[in-house]
C-alpha cells in the first residue's frame, strides 16, 4: 500500500521531467500554436501569470502534445507493452493532425516516453503507477495554480534560451 | 487498484474547480485535467487492447472540443 | 467498479449536469455539457461496451462544434 503509493509518486516526478523537457525543446512556450492557445495565454495573464508559461499551458489544451503522449503511452505499455506504445504513438499523430497543429512533439514524447516506461517496468514499477503518475503530474501543471505553474514554466523557457 | 481511486478523485477535484471558475479561458485547463483523468480511468478500468483506442479516441475527441471552444472564444479565424 | 468509484464518477457527471443549468454564457454551457459526458463515459466503459464507448466519443465533439457553429450564426444574424 505505502510502497505503491511512493512508486506513483516516483512517477509523476519522472512523467513531470519527461513532458516538460521535451515541451520545453520542442519550443512550445514560444507562441500559441492556434489562436485558441493565444486567448487562453492572455487570460492566464491577464490573471497574474507569465504570457511564456500561458502559451505552454494554452497549447497543452488544444492540441495533444508531450503530456497526451506520455499518458497514452502508459496506457499503451499497461496494455499491450512495447507495441502498445508505438500504437498510442501514432494515435497522437493523427490526433496532432486532426487539431491543424503542425508539430512532432507530442509523437516525439510518446514514443520516447514508451521505452522510458517500459524500462521502468523491468525494475519494479508497474505501468499504472505511470497512469496515475502522469495524471498527477498534469495536476500540478494545469489544476492547482495557473499563476504559480505559468511563472515556472516562464522560468525554465528563459533557462533553455 | 488505488491507481484507480487518485485518478477518480483528482478528476472530481478538477471538475470542481472548473466548476467554480467563471473566466472561459482559465477554465478549460482544468476541464483538460478532467481529461486526462478520465482517459487514464477508461484503461484502468477495463484491460484490453480496444481500451486503449477507447481512451485515444476520447482524448482526441475532448481535445478537439476545447480546440473548438478556445478558438470561437477567441474570435474565430476559420469563419464557417 | 466499485461503489466509491460509481460515486466519484457519479458526481462528475452530475456536477457538469448542475453547473450546466447554471452558467450564463454559452462557451461555460458547452463545456459544462462536455463534462456531464466525461462523468458518463466511465460507466459505460465499465459495462465492456468499447466500441460504443469509441463511437460517441467521436460523436460528442462533433455535435459541439456543430452546436458553436449554430450560435456564431445566430449571433452575427442579431
Amino acid at each position: 500500500m505505502l510502497g505503491e503509493i511512493l512508486h506513483i509518486l516516483t512517477a509523476a516526478v519522472i512523467a513531470w521531467v519527461l513532458f516538460v523537457t521535451v515541451d520545453i525543446f520542442f519550443r512550445l512556450p514560444e507562441r500559441g500554436g492556434v489562436s485558441g492557445a493565444s486567448a487562453i495565454a492572455r487570460d492566464i495573464e491577464a490573471s497574474g501569470g507569465a504570457l511564456a508559461g500561458g502559451n505552454m499551458m494554452g497549447n497543452i489544451v488544444c492540441s495533444p502534445d508531450a503530456s497526451a503522449g506520455t499518458l497514452l503511452a502508459a496506457c499503451g505499455v499497461y496494455v499491450a507493452g512495447i507495441p502498445g506504445g508505438l500504437a498510442a504513438a501514432l494515435m497522437v499523430f493523427i490526433g496532432n493532425r486532426i487539431c491543424h497543429d503542425p508539430g512532432y512533439a507530442g509523437t516525439t514524447g510518446a514514443v520516447l516516453a514508451t521505452f522510458v516506461i517500459y524500462a521502468f517496468t523491468q525494475v519494479g514499477f508497474a505501468a499504472t503507477d505511470f497512469i496515475a503518475g502522469m495524471v498527477i503530474a498534469i495536476l500540478t501543471i494545469q489544476g492547482l495554480s495557473h499563476i504559480h505553474a505559468s511563472r515556472l514554466l516562464a522560468q525554465l523557457w528563459r533557462l533553455r534560451q | 487498484m488505488i491507481a484507480l481511486y487518485i485518478v477518480a478523485v483528482i478528476a472530481v477535484f478538477a471538475v470542481c474547480r472548473a466548476s467554480i471558475e467563471k473566466n472561459t479561458g482559465r477554465k478549460l485547463p482544468y476541464v483538460n485535467v478532467m481529461n486526462f483523468a478520465i482517459a487514464g480511468a477508461i484503461v484502468l478500468l477495463l484491460d484490453h487492447p480496444l481500451s486503449l483506442v477507447a481512451a485515444a479516441a476520447y482524448f482526441v475527441g475532448s481535445t478537439l472540443e476545447a480546440n473548438a471552444i478556445a478558438s470561437t472564444y477567441a474570435g474565430g479565424v476559420r469563419r464557417g | 467498479m466499485d461503489d466509491p468509484l460509481v460515486v466519484l464518477f457519479a458526481a462528475v457527471a452530475i456536477i457538469g449536469a448542475v453547473s450546466a443549468h447554471l452558467q450564463h454564457d454559452r462557451f461555460n454551457k458547452l463545456i459544462a455539457v462536455g463534462i456531464t459526458f466525461g462523468g458518463i463515459v466511465p460507466f459505460i466503459v465499465d459495462r465492456g461496451y468499447l466500441d460504443v464507448a469509441i463511437a460517441i466519443s467521436l460523436i460528442i465533439p462533433i455535435t459541439t462544434i456543430i452546436m458553436l457553429l449554430i450560435c456564431r450564426r445566430e449571433t452575427c444574424d442579431t
